[in-house]
């Protein structure tokens, strides 16, 4: 009968009109809070055109981002164009980037960081009042490494070993943010200007550039054998003065020794090996550590993974560092025993951020404790000057320590790494790349240059990574990557910036 | 009686359930012309009283023509469409309009028009139609028809993001694919009517399934493929899943055969999964759907805004006019007007808005669905069966796609949504369920049956 299948059509229809009821409850009522509050949400972007944004501090109280109202939109101003890719900017037509974007809801005061009053403020329907921050990042700092890189396009990160605070991120090429902030009509044509820019300035390269390490990369598998075990600091290995001129046979591959300027091979330890920086001896370390071996510390030391510097939720996101070729942001297998063995002196497949150089640096300089970076010390209260308020309303620090290596394995990787620009050998290999000639002279400093070759006819990239004071009883205060693209040796381009980094923070820093 | 001199008959439900609706929708159009002036005035309530005065004036006419349909229909249709047009009076006015016939009329204006002509349509079928042998016996003229109407559209017409549905005729642009869904009505229940016994008596069993009998079923099966190929030619999804629907419905209607239905369904989905593979736009639609932030400015910029705009009316509504509609000179949603409409409503009356509008939809197909048990004939009830299918599947085909149960598909809300080939397609299909119902008389107390 037609009618009774009408009837059962009726309960089929029923259903489904109960099931789009539910649907319409989930979204207006279940998700309502979560949805009125995400940042591409047009009505929170309406809301924030009109409010004014907090000042941005440096570590010294000196102003690096205000903002007013202008004809009733919030215009942000920034003084200093090598803070750009710290701060990002924050325009009506572009949406926000960087500090801007991850601390958008306090900056606008939209979210109170006490939740209480946060609570509070939601009940009572109040204005929102912005809330200014304070950054680790000293200007001066910054401002000196940004000089020191001139025109080359390249990145400085300087972190503090004791607790984590980045002290300095320059990336170059950067550009300055306020025409992007400012009328968002005239907007357009400086950001075409920049997304057009063959140099493509708009890359925060410290934290978003991936760069083939090269030797730097020793750093790490020297430290890692040597927690793990599989080498002390008097290992060598037999056939290694041979394979030196020879080439060292792994797989089927010829792993062939770089130029040694000039140094007769011997049968080197890890520190003459560090000195010279003997791909051969490296090779042979990493085989000794094994993939297993190698990539398990890889992940300790942050790399396969996305970092942030600060909290996960406010953090400035950083490309994960790959070492085996794996793109999904696993430590995938290697592909091969070449692999490893290439990568352990830092070519083959490995491609790292400078942050997570500097990290390595920094985690040596700690006696083997990472500490998670950080770059916003406090929000407080808005100033209504150019002179920061005393109401400090949150502080942060770092999200806490690993240790990723023990401190023995440490303190023998950063004798090594001192010998590296101080030692007999060193000296000598470094030659300009010497930073104790750039006015660390009464301090040691410790470091490892790297020559990222890339093939062809294309210049080497250059890093230095290295820490300062760093004789055996000192407390290290900096610790710095460097990187300048196509920069050539790491002796000639990254070095003496770095050393005059280091320099320079010791001389800020003297007091201490 | 059928057919007889008709007497007057007093539709007194109707007349009640009417009242309060109607009453509410100039009240409606006040509350919005305040709060988007700002000031306390009444402002301009024509649009208004028009609408009023065509559905008192639909009332007037069924009593006076003596009609003994069904009297929930008319209310329902009434709230719904009221609802409509005071969302559609509160957008943007130049969103969609004409200016044919020396008027320049905004959007709702040219809804309101095209309500006319749909209430003059649906009287014309509910009172005019006594025999509905034009529509049973000539049901592969019916057929052609439909089939001339899609031809058109692929050789006529153009398109309107990415899909060719529209063919200009002058002053008014129409949508063949709107009345193709009641020709295709018509003949499927003609065709079903006819071969239902032989359909159920004659099935081949293997295993649990019964397959239908291939002699009487492939004419049917042969004429709904050709329609589908050029659905889905013109890159109509909507449409065509809306087709699939009412077919595989009253296929289930006819012969009571799950089986049937089970089959239908997995030729959907292997149909949907080859479409998926072989088309790169019902790719994307799928890929936005499974997850839209994930380029909320881009591809997933409306059903993304959609979303937001359905949180921010929440439980209570932003409140009539007081939704966000434009952005900085720019609509939030672009479709607001038509495949978006009831995200507008949701928005601004908010969960306590839009259960209602559900609720007339479903006043709508649960009278549409006793017209149907309660016909005369198989014809009537597979019309009746038919047409409210059509009506609830829309609905909730739409109201699904707003708010990501389903992707989205560009379906009209039935008389809410702009757009007047729909709101007359709606209407027809009105008259045909007034109709079947007149004839089964239905009619509750109706005097004088």
């Amino acid at each position: 009968m037609i009618a009774t299948n009408v009837r059962r059509l009726g309960v089929y229809l029923m259903l489904a009109f109960a099931i789009v009821s539910g649907s319409i409850t989930w979204w207006q009522v279940v998700e309502a809070q979560n949805l009125s509050t995400r940042s591409d949400n047009p009505e929170v972007i309406a809301a924030r055109r009109s409010l004014l944004r907090g000042t941005i501090f440096d570590a010294e109280g000196q102003v690096l981002a205000t903002s007013a109202l202008i004809d009733g939109l919030s215009r942000r101003t920034y003084t200093d164009p090598a803070m750009t890719h710290v701060i990002g900017y924050s325009s009506l037509r572009f949406g926000s980037t960087g500090l801007e974007r991850t601390f958008e809801d306090i900056l606008v005061g939209q979210t109170d960081p006490n939740p209480i009053r946060d609570l509070v403020s939601d009940v009572l329907a109040r204005q929102p009042e912005p809330r200014d921050l304070t950054l680790t990042i000293d200007r001066r700092l910054q401002d000196f490494a940004a000089e020191q890189l001139g025109s080359d396009a390249g990145a400085v990160v300087a972190l503090d070993p004791r607790t984590g605070a980045v002290l300095a991120m320059v990336s170059t090429p950067t550009f300055d943010a306020t025409p992007i902030s400012g009328d968002p009509d005239g907007a357009q044509e400086p950001m075409d200007a920049l997304r057009n820019n063959p140099a493509e300035p708009l890359l925060a390269r410290a934290r978003q550039g991936l760069y083939v390490p090269g030797s730097i990369m020793k750093v790490f598998t020297a430290a890692a054998a040597l927690d793990a075990g599989v080498i002390d600091p008097d290992t060598t290995f037999p056939d290694q003065p041979r394979e030196e001129s020879e080439g060292f046979v792994v797989d089927g591959f010829t792993i062939r020794e770089h130029d040694l300027g000039g140094i007769e091979p011997d049968l080197w330890p890890l520190s003459e090996a560090l000195q010279v920086s003997s791909n051969v001896f490296f090779a042979h370390v990493g085989l000794e550590l094994g993939a297993e071996g190698f990539l398990d510390y890889a992940r300790r030391f942050g790399f396969c993974d996305s970092i942030r510097i600060g909290s996960p939720e406010r953090g400035l996101q950083v490309a994960p560092s790959l070492v085996s070729g794996s793109l999904d942001g696993d430590c995938g297998p290697f592909g091969g025993e070449v692999d490893l063995a290439s990568a352990s002196f830092g070519q083959g497949q490995v491609v790292v951020t400078p942050v997570q150089m500097a990290l390595l640096a920094a985690a040596i300089a700690g006696d083997g404790v990472m500490l998670e970076p950080y770059v916003v010390r406090d929000v407080r209260a808005h100033a209504q000057g150019d002179v920061p308020t005393d109401e400090v309303l949150d502080t942060f620090g770092s999200g806490g320590g690993t240790r990723v290596v023990s401190a023995e394995a440490a303190a023998q990787t950063r004798a090594a790494m001192v010998d590296a620009v101080n030692g007999e050998l060193g000296r000598r290999y470094a030659g300009q790349g010497d930073v104790t000639l750039y006015g660390i002279s009464n301090e040691r400093s410790a470091g490892k240059t790297g020559t990222a070759e890339l093939g062809g006819e294309q210049a080497p990239h250059s890093w230095f990574i290295g820490f300062a004071p760093a004789q055996a009883d000192a407390t290290s205060r900096i610790a710095v990557a460097v990187l300048v693209e196509s920069g050539g040796s790491g002796s000639d381009g990254a070095a003496p910036i770095a050393g005059r980094v280091m320099a320079e923070w010791l001389r800020l820093s003297g007091g201490e | 009686m059928i057919g007889s001199r008709s007497r007057i008959a007093w539709r007194g439900a109707e007349f009640r359930l009417l009242l309060p609706i109607l009453l509410l929708v100039p009240f409606g159009f006040l509350i919005t012309n305040v709060a988007l002036s700002g000031a306390p005035e009444v402002g301009d309530l024509t649009l208004a009283v028009g609408y009023v005065a065509l559905f008192a004036g639909a009332h007037l006419l069924l009593v006076a023509f003596g009609h003994r349909g069904d009297q929930l229909i008319l209310p329902a249709v009434g709230a719904m469409g009221g609802i409509g047009m005071i969302m559609l009076n509160r957008l943007p006015q130049d969103l969609a309009g004409t200016s044919a016939f020396g008027l320049e009329l905004g959007m709702a204006g040219t809804q309101l028009l095209w309500f006319g002509v749909g209430i003059l349509a649906m009287l014309a079928i509910a009172v005019g139609l006594r025999d509905d042998g034009i529509l049973r016996h000539y049901k592969y003229s019916w057929a052609a028809v439909g089939i001339a109407l899609l031809a058109a559209t692929l050789v006529f017409g153009y398109e309107v993001n990415g899909a060719r549905l529209w063919i200009d005729l002058g002053p008014v642009s129409v949508q063949p694919g709107e009345l193709l869904k009641i020709v295709l009505v018509i003949f499927i229940a003609g065709y079903l009517a006819e071969t239902r016994t032989l359909l159920t008596s004659a099935s081949v069993r293997i295993g649990f399934l019964s397959i239908p009998p291939l002699p009487y079923f492939l004419p049917m099966l042969a004429l709904f493929g050709v329609v589908m190929l050029i659905v889905v030619r013109l890159n109509d999804l909507g449409t065509a899943l809306l087709f699939f629907g009412i077919f595989l419905t009253m296929l289930f209607v006819a012969t009571g055969r799950r089986s049937h239905v089970l089959i239908g369904l997995v030729l959907f989905v292997a149909g949907s999964f080859v479409a998926y593979r072989l088309f790169g736009h019902v790719q994307s639609r799928v890929d936005i759907w499974l997850d839209p932030f994930a380029d909320p400015l881009g591809a997933g910029f409306q059903p993304v805004r959609a979303l937001y705009a359905l949180g921010r009316g929440g439980i209570f509504g932003e409140g009539l006019g007081q939704g966000l509609v434009t952005l900085g000179g720019n609509l939030t949603i672009p479709y607001v007007h038509t495949d978006f409409i009831f995200t507008a409503v949701a928005e601004e009356l908010g969960l306590l808005g839009a259960f209602p509008l559900l609720g007339f939809a479903m006043v709508l197909v649960f009278r549409g669905l006793r017209i149907a048990a309660l016909a005369r004939d198989d014809f009537g009830a597979l019309l009746a069966v038919g047409v409210t299918t059509s009506l609830g599947l829309q609905t909730l085909i739409i109201i699904g796609g707003n708010t990501k149960l389903i992707p989205l598909t560009g379906i009209t809300l039935p008389f809410v949504s702009y757009g007047g080939s729909s709101v007359l397609a709606s209407f027809i299909m009105i008259g045909l369920l007034l109709a079947v119902s007149h004839r089964s008389g239905t009619a509750d107390r109706a005097p004088g049956s």
